[in-house]
């Protein structure tokens, strides 16, 4: 036995628990903060790492669409049931944590499926400053 | 010597058991309450905090690189090995800084260590899939991490106390 260890909670174990918690709220501000909801949404799928599908979501078709990658197929389809978003309705991975997920529906969420390798992201449109800033007559 | 197959012994058997914690957790599917994919109750952490404290860093970390690609072999899924291994060496290096603050007890190393591991499995998911979009479970997997680990700490502490008078913690 090389130490015994305190085995009652103190205020330090508080610290801990409050320094994990103050990660997660910068986090979720840098991560879910910047996803602005304005504009159009883009639906973007990725397998493998690479980019195979990038349409805006109203031109998403009604009728489930099948992606693979390796080895997985996931039928991923339109919500209009409240606000207009995408989910994955059918999968035959192991976990099934992609159809779990249900439907997203803002920008900057993501749906994974870690067996297939596949991801499907909301995008908004950003403020790039690309646009014009004054239309005049 | 006697000590060295004592140890050795111990070491495969604290593996079996992390093995077997690993396989029961998946009756306890976290997922379908909090759908986020990779999500766990982390079972076999206790294993591992128990054997940072019981036999050090070194034996450890063994059990824990182990354990992980056992576990790959025996799913027979080899691409779960970054997951578990990218995950598990990050709560380990962060328990064994976090062991070292003597005023912290197994309660605090044990939420330390769940949430490194839930970034390290995100940066797993990140290089897997190529891109950032795991990065939105962040803040969710570290506010899960609080009770996930306060759990395995509890079971740790419960560990610690219930063979605090046998043979095996006064080290004979």
């Amino acid at each position: 036995m090389k130490r015994m260890p305190a085995l009652k909670a103190n205020r330090w174990d508080g610290a801990v628990a409050v320094l994990v918690v103050v990660l997660a709220v910068v986090c979720g501000v840098l991560i879910w903060g910047r996803t602005a909801n304005a504009g159009e949404l883009t639906v973007v799928v990725t397998a493998d790492g690479q980019e195979v599908e990038r349409v805006a979501l109203d031109a998403f078709p009604d009728t489930p669409r099948a992606y693979s990658g390796n080895g997985y197929t996931l039928q991923v389809s339109t919500e209009t049931d409240g606000k207009r978003g995408i989910c994955v309705s059918v999968s035959d991975c192991p976990t099934q944590d992609c159809v779990h997920t249900g439907t997203i529906t803002r920008a900057g969420q993501s749906i994974v499926c870690l067996p297939a390798r596949i991801s499907i992201t909301l995008e908004g449109e950003t403020a790039s400053g690309d646009g014009p800033d004054l239309v005049i007559g | 010597m006697k000590m060295k197959t004592k140890q050795l012994t111990l070491c495969a058997v604290l593996t079996a058991m992390a093995l077997a914690l690993s396989y029961v957790e998946n009756f306890f599917p976290l997922s379908l309450a909090i759908p986020v994919p990779g999500i766990k109750l982390g079972l076999a952490n206790i294993v591992t905090l128990f054997a940072l404290y019981a036999l050090g860093a070194g034996p450890a970390m063994m059990i824990l690189i182990a354990r992980c690609f056992l576990g790959a072999v025996f799913a027979g899924n080899m691409n779960a090995l970054i997951f578990s291994v990218l995950g598990g060496v990050t709560a380990m290096l962060v328990m064994i800084l976090l062991s070292q603050i003597r005023k912290l007890s197994v309660y605090g190393v044990s939420i330390g260590g769940a949430a490194a591991h839930n970034c390290g499995q995100v940066a797993a998911a990140v290089l897997t899939l190529g891109n950032t979009a795991p990065l939105y479970y962040l803040p969710i997997l570290l506010g899960v991490s609080l009770f996930t680990g306060a759990l395995t700490g509890l079971i740790t502490a419960c560990l610690f106390r219930a063979l605090a008078h046998t043979h095996l913690m006064r080290g004979e």
